[in-house]
Parts: structure tokens; C-alpha cells; sequence
């Protein structure tokens, strides 16, 4: 019993099953040598080729050499895609595919600049060489395995496994198909160079070129070069088989040289044994030793309907128009082109499609050659197809099972292992089309189980996703329970400390505040201060001026307001203090609680009495000095009456809106009473006369009892209210505009002064007892009022027109 | 005669206390936790969590349907996946609820210019496969999405759409007859030459 490798060397060859055979029609393109074509005007260069992930390096009109690399990647079967020519990048968009969907896929459109330049190339001896050089090399030339099915070939220069045995394929089996043919013919010695290279990457103990025999001078070319050739420790020899289709079939080749079977979803890397077509040792030599790029392959170009039939160093990226127009292409009625062999290839329905790495053959038959596809008829169950399948299949029962779209049974029947060969179509007597059945079965198989690949890895994300919230939420959880932890520990041991001791601070305040009402230390403070001496200087002179004036008349409110102020002193000032607070605090809800003007009598007299309070508490610890003053010296207080009047006028200005004065002026004389509480007009203030006074009178007693109780406060202001509307009712018509405007009476002044001097230490007097803010809102409070006002005296006015 | 009686109860007797510690040791030994039923019935379903069940998640469905739920409220699956799970609990086929006569697969798209980053449609991703960040643009991975809806309508600016998934060279179904060959007469090559 031989080994094996014996039989290897005495050529013993087995028999493979199944298989065909078809007129070869090679003669029509094996005749003449290998040609050049002139270079297309445009070259088409799709970017996913080979594997996926492709970055493109390079711009639009970028100028590309020639042997340029396009794009840039990473994954396991990335090849690079290279620049055929040199020239300009005309366009990146999509393209219809050298497919036979005819798909668009992104292209790279070069438009050549007709010179060729290189790219700088590395040539090298292999043998000086490491193996993983050797290995990016390939991988970097962009080298696919250029029989048809386009595998990356350094991935298998670089197998896992040991390799015993290398076949270089150059059996070719497909009709009309001579380009392998043509390159032993001609380049057996490059093949033998990119042999060697195969050899020591492998290291495998033999090598088989493997030709079928209907191609002797092929033969014979590779003989002659092997004959030369040593390798170390290995034998290589050209093995010549018998003409079937499909030997040219990896899985068959192996099968017919060492009568061993690749199991069904192995490679043949597993049984130590490793195929590459002669074209590919070919673009290894190319790329090791002289560092070119595969850019370019040999293309059969043949079919009756093609001038000049033959094989053609074609750049890869030339359209196939451009291939035909030059070849002296004739296009009869239904013309089929078909890319690869009759057997195999596919039909395309557009020309302007590129030449790829593995396309071999463009054949352009006539309907002699291969006549128009027939229509499909019922399967007579004859079993011819069973008998021509070289993978062992039932064909017929795939086609059952792909027919009716039970995909799955199918597969039951290793429809994974059908090579799409052809030889149950080409034997059918009722031409069913099988293989494009067992491509729709494998296409949608293969979507069903990336459907699932990708329900599967939904479902993990999906769990994931869960366990992510999840852990979330205790976390959060987690956190929110140590806060919780950590409060209640904190407050178990200083929380009651600090609490104590803020309360302690609090009461030294207050202690402090309640000592010294008027501290000079703070600027409010001092404000306030002399904001009260302001008033009773103002109040000083007033009081001098009607003792003047009016005599005893006068005399008597400002012993009123004295009294008034002797009472307030009498009383706690502490007390005064908060109900003061008290009746603001109501004045305010009043104030925002009925912006009508009917409603606004009560809040009305409420801010009067409110203002009057604030008035007359602030002014208790100076008003006696001041009263002392206005009795010993008239005029320092009319120069100090004076200065307080500028004072108020200031304020009155800041404070009422200029709108409001400018029309204040028609309304002024009506609104008196109203105004004078309200501050913000000085000119109806100075209308003011006897009836203000006394009703001022009134305010100061209404104040008096404000202090003792905020609710008969109200009481008294609105009796003043009502007393002093009475009074203006009375004498209308003696308040005319002429006359208010010519009025420079003293008296009137001082109850100007008086008026909104009153007012305006309201305003600090309330600023320095609260908040700053609390000013504010008394501006805003004092201008409501004053709207109200105006209000009321457009109404008064329309009443006396009617009158 | 009474003999033979009492050996036949006896017999009868001894026979059923061996299969009976034979079950029970069975039932201990090969005892399967859960309920392998919604294993795969989980199995069968599109995992595309979209909830149009009314369950939350493929495998609350699969455990309801274990327990007896209508085998035809999954649409993702469509009338195919309703057909397994029929097979599956040995019950008859149910039509689907509402005419799912589109089954194509879509996939979310993010107008991204309009995208305001509210990540409001991230949270809805039963699946994670939209990437962003507060007040930042998002998008879909999509590879990763399942085209379960969900993240359309929680949108405020409206500004996802379900596209479908295009065909490419990896996802063609060679079906040659649907495929718009053009067949060129020789005078339209003529014609089309440069």
C-alpha cells in the first residue's frame, strides 16, 4: 500500500463524482498571446471589494499614481484597493456593481492622465525575506485569489494548520475560459517564482500543478520550468487530469488528486492542504519581487459576437465597454454578457461596470453558442441532475424544497454545500434554471440566520439594557439611604448644637436691636436718623409759621401733634413698633387685594394711618429737641424747612412717574384730600389749606390711637377720610387751577413739606425696621395709591362738569 | 384459588412500587428547571422588544404564550414566526391581528439637524442602539437597531423616521426575475457607443 505522498508523486489520480462535459470552445481565444488594450477614459474602482470596512485615503481630484493605494482597513479579510493608472480621482459616488444584482456600490472614478506614473515600488528577493514581510506584502498588493471566488490570499499563505500539500490550480475546466491557459504559456517561469514564494511560506512536502489535458502546451511550459527547479524538502510536479467540469473546483481538484473529501463546512486547510489558482502565484511573484500592486489581470475576452476573441492584460476598474469597444464587439438581438464562464457566470444588464479582481472571462456569446433561455418545465423526476452533481447532492429534492420556499428543509439537505457548479441546470431536460432555485434558498437562508444572529444580540442588549436600570436604580437607592444615614446621624449629634446656638445669635440681635433703635453704626440707621430730624425740623417751622400766620388756629394741631407724640412716647415704643408692622402688612393686602378704586377708600386711609404711624414712631426720640429748636431759633428752622423741602421734592420726583405728574396737573385741585396722603404729588399738596391742616390734625389724633390699637387707627383714618372728603366737596369751586398755581401761602407750603415729608420717612422708616426690599414695594404701594388717586379725581372733575 | 389471587395482588403490587420509585427517580434526576416551552418560544420571536404584544419584552410574550396567550400578536415576526410558534404549541394557526400585509425591516433614521438631543427617545430604546447626550444630537446605530417603533413617538420634534433597510450586495435574494434587466437590442449598442 503507497502513502499518500507516493501516490502524490506517481500521479495517481481518483475519481471525483458526478461532473459534466461540455464543448470546452476554447480554441476561439487560446490562439493568440496575451495583448494590452489602450487605457479606458475612465476606470471604475468599487471600494468594498474584498472585505468590508474600507476607508477611502484619498479626495476628490486628488491626483492618484499609479499603483497608489485607495483606501485604508482593518478586519480579518481587508484587501486594499489600489489606483490602476495615474490620474485624477474624477468622482466618488456610486456605481452599478460587476454584480448580478447590479447594485450600486461606492466607486472611486479615476480619469487617467495617459502617462502611467508609479508609485515609488519595493522590489525584493523573496528568500531575503521573513515570512510576515513576505505575508503584508501580499496582503498589501491587495491580492485576492484570482480564479473567480476572489479570497484573500495571504490569509491562506498564513493558515493555522500545518500544510502538507499545495496544488497550484491551472485546470481551467470552464468553457471558452483560456486565460489561465495563455499566462503558463507564457509567464510558466514568474508562476514557478511565485511558487517558491508559496514554498516558503508553507513549507509544505509537496507541490502539485494541477492542468486538466485539454491544454498541453500549458503543460508543457510548466514542465520545462520545473525542470530546473530544487526546492528543499519538497517535490514538485505537474500533474495533468482528465477534461471534466467542474475539476477545476477546489473541493473536486482535492478530491481528484489525493481522493480525500473536505468535509462538509471545513476548508481544506484542515486536511493540510491548501489551493491556489496559477494566477495568484503569478500576482505573488508580481508583488513580492517586484512590489507591484494587483492592478491588472488577464481577461478572456470571447463569444462568437466578439471581433477579436482573446486574452487581454486589463487594468483592473476598466469598464467593460471599453474592453468590448475594443475588441471589436458586435451586438446581435438579446445579447447576453455574461462575466466568468457559461457555466458559472452571470449576465449583466449594464456595461459601463468594471473589471474586478476576479473576473476572468467576459464572454459575449451568440445565440448559436448559447441559445436563449428556454422555459422552465415540470420535473419529470428523471434524476439526471442527481447523477451530475459532483458534491453528491439531490438536486431535486432542493429544488422541491426551494421552490415552495421551505427553506429550511432545504438545508436539511446540505443545500450549504452546493457549489453552484451548473451541472444539474446544464443536464435538466426540462430546463429548470436549479441553481438560480438553490441561490434564492442560500441567499434567504443566509438573511433568516442573520436575522437571528442579530435577535440574539438584540436580546443581549435588551438584558443588558434591564440590568443597567436595574443597577441604576439601586444604586440610587443606595446613595439616597446614605444620605439618609448620614443626616440622621449628623443631626443625633450637632444638629441640636447648632440649632441652640442660632437661636442664641437671634436673641442677641434682637436684644440689641430693641437697646438702640437708631444705632449709628449702620448707614441705615443713620439714614433714618436724619430722616427724622428732618421731619421735625420741617414740623418745627411749620408750627412757626402757622403761629405766625394763622395765630392761635394753627397753634392748636401742632399742639395736637405734640400731644400725639407725647402720647406715642408714653406708650411702650416696642408695642407702637409692631403694630405699625401690623397695620402696613394689612395696608398692603388691601392695597393688592382691590387695585379697584372703590375699594381703595379703606386701604386708602389704611396707608394714611400707616404712613402716619411710621411718621410719628420714627420721629419720637428727636421731636422734642426739634420742638425746643423751632421755639428757640425760627430761623435756623426755616432754612432747615427749607432744605427739607428740596429734600422732599427730590423724593417726590423720584417717586412719581412723569406721566402721572404731567397729568396729575388738569386732576390736582379735586384730589387734595386724597393726594396729600398719598405723597406723590407735591403740587396738589400745595392746594393743601386750612381744611388740610385740620385734617392732618385729624391724622395725627388718628395716629395717636393707631399706636394704642391698629384697628381704631382705621377707624379714626376713615372718619378723617370721610371728614376731609366732606370738606373738599364743600369748597370745589374754590380750588381752580389760576388759583392753585398763584398760591405761595406759607402755610400751604408748610403743608407741603409737612405732607410728604410725612411720606417720605415712611419710606426709611420702614427700609431700616424690615428689608431694603420692603422700600420697594412701599414705592410700588405708594405709586398704586396714587394711580387710585388720580382715578378718583377724573371722576370728582367729570362729577363737577356735570354739576 | 385465594392463593393465586393474593400472588396476583401481590405481583401487581411489587410491579407498581418499582415503577413508581422508578418515576420518582426519574422526576428527581431529569428535572428541567422552568419551563423549556418558553425557552423557545423566546427563541422563535424577532427580539425586537417592541412591545406591540402589550407585553413588556419577547419573553414576557413567550412566557404568555406558554401559558396559553394567542399565538399572533407578534407583527415583527409576521405570519412566519406565527406559523412556528403554532407548530411549536401544537395549536392551529391564527391570523394575524391586524393585517401586517408590510413586513419589510426598517430601522430608525435621526434627522439629525433637527435632533434638539432631549434624549427622550434614548430612554426608549429598549435596545441602546441610540447614541447621544443632553442638549447633543443622537443617533441610531444602526446595526443595532431592531425597528421596534418605540423611539418614534416619544419624539418632540418629530424628527425620527423608519426607514427601510436597502438592499445591498450582502442582503440581495438573487431572485434574477425581479431584477429589472434591460436587454439591449444591437442598435441600442450602437447607439451607446462613445
Amino acid at each position: 500500500m503507497l502513502t499518500l505522498l507516493e501516490q502524490l508523486d506517481k500521479g495517481t489520480l481518483w475519481h471525483s463524482p458526478g461532473g459534466i462535459h461540455p464543448p470546452g470552445l476554447k480554441t476561439t481565444s487560446n490562439t493568440q498571446s496575451i495583448k494590452r488594450l489602450p487605457l479606458a477614459k475612465e476606470f471604475i474602482i468599487p471600494i468594498p471589494q474584498v472585505g468590508d470596512l474600507a476607508t477611502l485615503t484619498v479626495k476628490l481630484n486628488d491626483h492618484v499614481l499609479k499603483g497608489q493605494m485607495l483606501t485604508n482597513g482593518k478586519g480579518f479579510t481587508y484587501l486594499p484597493v489600489h489606483a490602476p493608472t495615474s490620474g485624477k480621482i474624477k468622482a466618488i459616488e456610486k456605481r452599478s456593481s460587476n454584480h448580478a444584482s447590479g447594485l450600486p456600490v461606492l466607486c472611486c472614478v479615476i480619469e487617467p492622465d495617459g502617462e502611467e506614473t508609479w508609485t515609488p515600488l519595493q522590489a525584493d528577493q523573496a528568500s531575503l525575506l521573513s515570512n510576515d514581510a513576505i505575508i503584508n506584502k501580499i496582503k498589501d498588493a491587495g491580492i485576492a485569489g484570482m480564479g473567480g471566488a476572489a479570497f484573500p490570499s495571504h490569509i491562506k499563505l498564513n493558515p493555522a494548520s500545518d500544510i502538507n500539500l499545495v496544488i497550484i490550480n491551472g485546470v481551467e475546466c470552464e468553457p471558452f475560459i483560456t486565460s489561465d491557459d495563455r499566462l503558463m504559456r507564457e509567464h510558466a517561469n514568474e508562476i514557478i517564482d511565485g511558487v517558491k514564494i508559496i514554498h516558503q511560506l508553507l513549507k509544505p512536502q509537496r507541490i502539485v500543478i494541477a492542468i486538466e489535458d485539454n491544454k498541453p502546451q500549458a503543460v508543457a511550459s510548466m514542465q520545462k520550468s520545473i525542470e530546473t527547479l530544487t526546492l528543499d524538502d519538497c517535490k514538485i510536479r505537474v500533474t495533468v487530469i482528465p477534461t471534466k467540469y467542474p475539476s477545476g473546483g477546489e473541493k473536486q481538484l482535492i478530491q481528484i488528486i489525493t481522493g480525500n473529501e473536505v468535509p462538509s463546512g471545513a476548508i481544506p486547510a484542515q486536511l493540510g492542504i491548501v489551493v491556489h489558482n496559477v494566477g495568484t502565484a503569478y500576482a505573488i511573484q508580481d508583488a513580492v519581487t517586484n512590489g507591484k500592486p494587483l492592478i491588472e489581470r488577464v481577461v478572456t475576452l470571447t463569444g462568437e459576437q466578439i471581433g477579436q476573441p482573446g486574452n487581454y492584460w486589463i487594468p483592473i476598474g476598466t469598464p467593460i465597454k471599453h474592453a468590448l469597444q475594443h475588441t471589436a464587439f458586435q451586438a446581435q438581438t438579446q445579447q447576453k454578457m455574461i462575466i466568468g464562464g457559461p457555466m458559472m457566470g452571470y449576465a449583466i444588464g449594464e456595461l459601463q461596470v468594471p473589471i474586478l479582481k476576479g473576473t476572468n472571462c467576459i464572454l459575449a456569446p451568440s445565440n448559436n453558442e448559447i441559445g436563449p433561455d428556454l422555459p422552465e418545465q415540470a420535473c419529470i423526476r428523471c434524476g439526471e441532475c442527481a447523477v451530475a452533481c459532483p458534491a453528491l447532492l439531490l438536486p431535486q429534492q432542493l429544488f422541491w424544497h426551494a421552490k415552495s420556499e421551505e427553506f429550511e428543509k432545504a438545508a436539511s439537505y446540505h443545500l450549504q454545500d452546493c457549489i453552484e457548479c451548473g451541472c444539474c441546470s446544464y443536464v435538466c431536460p426540462s430546463d429548470i434554471p436549479l441553481v438560480e432555485y438553490y441561490r434564492i434558498a442560500k441567499s434567504a437562508l443566509k438573511n433568516v440566520a442573520h436575522e437571528k444572529k442579530q435577535a440574539e444580540q438584540a436580546k443581549l442588549r435588551f438584558e443588558a439594557r434591564l440590568k443597567r436600570l436595574d443597577d441604576e436604580k439601586q444604586a440610587r437607592e443606595a446613595k439616597s439611604k446614605a444620605a439618609a444615614d448620614k443626616r440622621k446621624q449628623s443631626m443625633s449629634s450637632n444638629d441640636k448644637d447648632a440649632v441652640a446656638l442660632a437661636m442664641a445669635r437671634i436673641a442677641a440681635k434682637k436684644k440689641a436691636s430693641a437697646a438702640e433703635p437708631g444705632t449709628e453704626s449702620s448707614t441705615t440707621a443713620n439714614k433714618k436718623a436724619s430722616v427724622n430730624a428732618a421731619i421735625e425740623r420741617a414740623k418745627a417751622k411749620k408750627a412757626a409759621k402757622a403761629a405766625q400766620t394763622d395765630g392761635p388756629s394753627v397753634v392748636i394741631p401742632s399742639a395736637n401733634t405734640d400731644t400725639a407724640v407725647t402720647d406715642n412716647t408714653d406708650v411702650d415704643p416696642k408695642k407702637a413698633r409692631v403694630a405699625a408692622a401690623v397695620a402696613r402688612a394689612k395696608a398692603k393686602k388691601a392695597a393688592q387685594a382691590n387695585p379697584q378704586p372703590e375699594a381703595n377708600l379703606v386701604s386708602q386711609s389704611q396707608i394714611s394711618s400707616v404712613t402716619a404711624t411710621d411718621s410719628e414712631n420714627t420721629a419720637t426720640p428727636v421731636i422734642a429737641d426739634s420742638a425746643e429748636y423751632a421755639v428757640v431759633d425760627p430761623k435756623k428752622a426755616r432754612i432747615a424747612a427749607a432744605v427739607a423741602r428740596a429734600k422732599a421734592k427730590k423724593a417726590a420726583q423720584a417717586n412719581s412717574p412723569s406721566s402721572a405728574q404731567s397729568t396729575a396737573e388738569a386732576v390736582q385741585i379735586k384730589t387734595k384730600q386724597e393726594t396729600t396722603t398719598e405723597t406723590t404729588d407735591p403740587l396738589s399738596s400745595a392746594v393743601a389749606d386750612n381744611t388740610q391742616i385740620s385734617e392732618k390734625t385729624v391724622i395725627a389724633d388718628s395716629v395717636d390711637n393707631a399706636i394704642v390699637d391698629p384697628k381704631k387707627a382705621r377707624i379714626a383714618a376713615a372718619v378723617a377720610k370721610a371728614k376731609a372728603k366732606k370738606l373738599a366737596q364743600s369748597q370745589p369751586k374754590s380750588h381752580q387751577p389760576a388759583n392753585q398755581e398763584v398760591v405761595s401761602n406759607d402755610a400751604v407750603d408748610n403743608a407741603r413739606v409737612d405732607t410728604v415729608q410725612e411720606l417720605s420717612s415712611s419710606q426709611p422708616a420702614i427700609g431700616t425696621n424690615e428689608a431694603p426690599a420692603m422700600a420697594e414695594l412701599d414705592d410700588k404701594k405708594a405709586r398704586i395709591a396714587a394711580a387710585v388717586a388720580k382715578a378718583k379725581a377724573k371722576k370728582l372733575a367729570q362729577q363737577q362738569q356735570k354739576d | 384459588m385465594l392463593s393465586s389471587i393474593l400472588i396476583a395482588v401481590a405481583v401487581l403490587t411489587a410491579i407498581a412500587l418499582v415503577f413508581g420509585i422508578l418515576l420518582g427517580f426519574a422526576s428527581q434526576k431529569f428535572k428541567v428547571e422552568g419551563n423549556p416551552i418558553v425557552d423557545q418560544a423566546e427563541a422563535l420571536l424577532p427580539q425586537t422588544q417592541c412591545g406591540q404584544c402589550g407585553y413588556p419584552g419577547c419573553r414576557p410574550y413567550a412566557q404568555a404564550i406558554a401559558n396559553g396567550d394567542k399565538i399572533n400578536k407578534c407583527p415583527p415576526g409576521g405570519t412566519a414566526t406565527m406559523e412556528k410558534l403554532a407548530e411549536l404549541m401544537g395549536i392551529d394557526p391564527q391570523p394575524l391581528d391586524e393585517a401586517v400585509a408590510d413586513n419589510t425591516k426598517k430601522v430608525a433614521y435621526i434627522r439629525e439637524d433637527e435632533c434638539i438631543g432631549c434624549t427622550k427617545c434614548i430612554q426608549a430604546c429598549p435596545v441602546d442602539a441610540i447614541l447621544g447626550a443632553g442638549k447633543l444630537m443622537h443617533t441610531v446605530i444602526t446595526k443595532d437597531c431592531t425597528g421596534c417603533d418605540l423611539c418614534v413617538e416619544p419624539c418632540p420634534v418629530d424628527c425620527i423616521d423608519m426607514v427601510e433597510v436597502k438592499t445591498d450586495l450582502s442582503n440581495w435574494d438573487w431572485k434574477l426575475t425581479h431584477q429589472p434587466i434591460q436587454v439591449l437590442s444591437a442598435q441600442q449598442y450602437e447607439d451607446k457607443r462613445c
